[in-house]
């Protein structure tokens, strides 16, 4: 029988070695009496007792074991491995939370150590590098997220990780959370949706009118230079004293602070990428393609459609993916005006020194831009393979 | 019937087209040929229109081009480009099936035209037809679109350099299948190349051009024994003129036919109806023969040929 030999890994190795040290020499976890003090730190024995001990540790080694055997089947076996670990990982900290947390008190909480993050981060890595080296096709990578995140899920609705800092912080703000969460998306996808029209107006008139090619990229790109804290800062004023000359618009929300004033910045810093991709796209529609298709018969119109838009598209939809990310990181800063959104948590946390509602905050402003990312790249692919 | 009249094209103070009178009589085989940048191509889209003409007159079948409208014109006109112009997104059956479709043809009607074309050029209508443009050798992307430009079974074709950037061979081979489809087609054609042999193997007539300039109009034959100045001479080539007028001629045209068909030795080689005088005489000289037998398809000899016959058919 033919057995294919293969190189051992070197990278799982040292990634679980890394995890290893990590997860036995940091602090694993901590127990706070209430979310401002910062609570004293417990290693992973400590922590998890022998169980969670062994159980990491076993792991780690089995992995290095794995990672140097010569077979190929030795991936999908890490690959199994590797999801069930991370998608377990929350139990951890609910063996942390059973075993120290004092009973009596109500404001007693559990807190994530650097040891926990680490091993997560490694064990993501590896991974990460075990579907490369599987050639992992897309959809088993969205999976493989789905997957995790749903055993998260899980952990977090159970009753032992009740106590868990982040999930107190949230058990707490249960309504102002969906409503951050619609006003960071409305605000960010909105914004990206009118940008998206804007630019495709704009690129479409610079390719009419070369003329015009040099003033609106000059535009766009001179609005994206401004410091974001600062384009917020400068509307303020002239929306403030809009919205007083016109006590209508007060009435819709226009103020210098709040939603008006984030929109308008976001929409501003939208505009260059999707411009500029949307007019470099169209312009870069090889000569010959629209000479044939004129020559084949086709009107302007046709032209357009059945020809430069699909051919544009992909470059297009990158255009809307970086300004989406971009968006969606730029609301969290909008919170400072009072628009709302998850920025709000960022900052109360950051003035309260309470770290687990600034990750609050930040967690789901990442979350987000990564479905983002991973949707709209889904889309250009497809769109290019067509 | 193309005619073109007076015809001028300016790129600013440049002139393209310099007052050029041109007609190109139905089912004739036009070749423009010159050097880069003597005003072929501009010559050729100011017909379909994809360029205006300064001054002039263009007429199609006694129609002013100007009066149609321009879509509808190009629908009537296949054309095919150097650079093939395939659309990158779209199935080789898509690409073919481009004018039909504009022209608003039944499915079945169009999808049966298009496996008409792929075979007529060559290709498998069963697995060419889903490749996309990018899957395609050069060669087979040529015939693709000079395929397309014949889909909407047009009165006209207007060809630029479509067999341009390709190997000599493969060139050779859409030559002939060119010859044979126009022989099954004759379509009014209008042909640009820069390549005087391609010129003289495709046209029924050639106009040679020179800084937009039509230099001599006339048939590939006038055109080498008659050469109406210093530069058409340089451009067929003083040198070997002799052997491209015996390339004119095939070996059909002045061979000596046997009343029915006879059993040939199979050991001989003999020639075929379709080959040039050119190719026969190479044939004669490297076997130094005086005399061959002419084959069909068969193998049957169905007559002979001697070398003086050759020599005299040039003549
Ligand atoms: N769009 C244009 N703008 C300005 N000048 C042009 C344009 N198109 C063609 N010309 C000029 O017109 C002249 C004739 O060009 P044309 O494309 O007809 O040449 P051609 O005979 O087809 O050459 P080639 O064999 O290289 O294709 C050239 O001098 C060219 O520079
Ligand atoms: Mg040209």
């Amino acid at each position: 029988m033919p057995v294919s030999t293969q190189p051992p890994n070197r990278v799982i190795p040292a990634l679980a070695l890394s995890a290893l040290a990590c997860v036995w020499l940091l602090d694993f976890g901590l127990v706070q009496p209430n979310r401002i003090v910062s609570g004293t730190g417990y290693g992973l024995y400590a922590a998890t007792g022998w169980l969670g001990a062994v159980v990491v540790s076993s792991l780690l080694a089995v992995a290095v074991g794995l990672a140097l055997r010569p077979t190929h089947k030795r991936f999908w076996v890490l690959a199994l491995l590797l999801i069930t670990a991370l998608m377990a990982l929350p139990l951890l900290l609910e063996m942390l939370a059973q075993r120290k947390l004092p009973e009596d008190s109500a404001y007693a909480r559990i807190g994530i150590g650097a040891g926990f993050w680490c091993l997560a981060f490694f064990l993501a890595l590896m991974l990460l590098e075990t579907l490369g080296q599987l050639k992992a096709s897309r959809r088993l990578q969205l999976s493989t997220v789905l997957l995790i995140v749903a055993g998260w899920w899980f952990c977090a609705t159970r009753e032992g990780l009740s106590s868990l800092s982040l999930i107190r912080e949230y058990a707490n703000r249960a309504d102002q959370f969906t409503q951050a969460l619609t006003t960071h998306l409305s605000l960010s996808l909105g914004a990206v949706a009118i940008s998206a029209v804007l630019a495709f107006g704009l690129a479409l008139a610079m390719v009419r009118r070369e003329r015009l090619r040099r003033p609106l990229l000059g535009l766009v790109s001179f609005m994206q230079t401004i410091p974001s804290l600062a384009l917020f800062g400068l509307l303020i004023a002239p929306l403030g004293a809009l919205s007083a000359a016109y006590p209508f618009l007060q009435t819709l929300g226009i103020r210098g602070i709040g939603w008006a004033p984030a929109m308008l910045a976001l929409i501003a810093y939208s505009l260059l990428p999707m411009v500029r991709n949307t007019y470099v796209a169209l312009m870069e529609v090889p000569e010959p393609v629209v000479d044939a298709g004129r020559g084949m018969g086709m009107n302007e119109r046709q032209i357009f459609f059945k020809l430069k838009l699909p051919l544009a598209l992909p470059v297009i939809i990158e255009g809307v993916r970086i300004t989406t990310i971009q968006a969606i990181g730029l609301t969290a800063v909008a919170a400072l005006i009072g628009a709302g959104g998850f920025g709000t948590f960022i900052f109360q946390g950051l003035g309260q020194a309470a770290m687990d509602l600034v990750l609050l905050g930040a967690l789901p402003t990442v979350f987000l831009a990564l479905a983002a990312d991973a949707i709209l790249s889904a889309l250009k692919f497809q769109g290019a393979s067509r | 019937m193309i005619e073109l009249k007076g015809v001028t094209r300016r790129f600013g103070d440049a002139v393209a087209v310099d007052n050029i009178d041109l007609t190109i009589e139905t089912g004739e085989v036009c070749v423009l040929v010159g050097s880069s940048g003597c005003g072929k191509s501009t010559t050729l889209r100011m017909i379909n229109r994809l360029l205006p003409r300064t001054s002039g007159e263009i007429l199609v079948d006694g129609e002013d081009i100007n009066k149609a409208d321009p879509e509808a014109l190009r629908l009537n006109m296949g054309y095919a480009i150097q650079s093939t112009g395939l659309f990158p997104h779209w199935t080789v059956a898509r690409n073919i099936g481009v004018v039909p479709d504009l022209l608003k043809w039944p499915t079945h009607k169009r999808d049966e035209r298009v496996s008409e074309l792929l075979t007529l050029l060559g290709l498998d209508p069963a697995t060419d037809a889903i490749k996309y443009p990018h899957q395609l050798s050069g060669g087979q992307a040529q015939r693709v679109g000079v395929a397309r430009a014949l889909a909407g079974d047009p009165n006209i074709l207007l060809m630029d350099e479509p067999f341009g950037a390709l190997d000599a061979i493969t060139r050779e081979n859409l030559q002939q299948e060119m010859l044979r489809i126009q022989r099954q087609l004759s379509k009014t054609t209008v042909f640009v190349t820069h390549d005087i042999d391609e010129a003289l193997k495709l046209a029924t007539r050639i106009a040679v051009m020179d800084q937009g300039r039509i230099i001599q109009h006339d048939t590939p034959e006038a055109i080498l024994r008659r050469p109406a100045s210093a530069f058409v001479e340089n451009l067929i080539g003083k040198g070997d003129r002799g052997l491209k007028l015996l390339a004119l001629r095939t070996v059909g045209d002045v061979m000596e036919r046997y009343p029915r068909p006879r059993q040939s030795d199979p050991l001989t080689e003999g020639l075929k109806e379709t080959d040039s005088l050119r190719a026969a005489l190479s044939v004669m000289v490297w076997q130094n023969s005086d005399q061959l037998p002419v084959l069909s398809e068969a193998g049957d000899a169905v007559g002979t040929v001697k070398r003086e016959q050759l020599l005299q058919g040039g003549v």
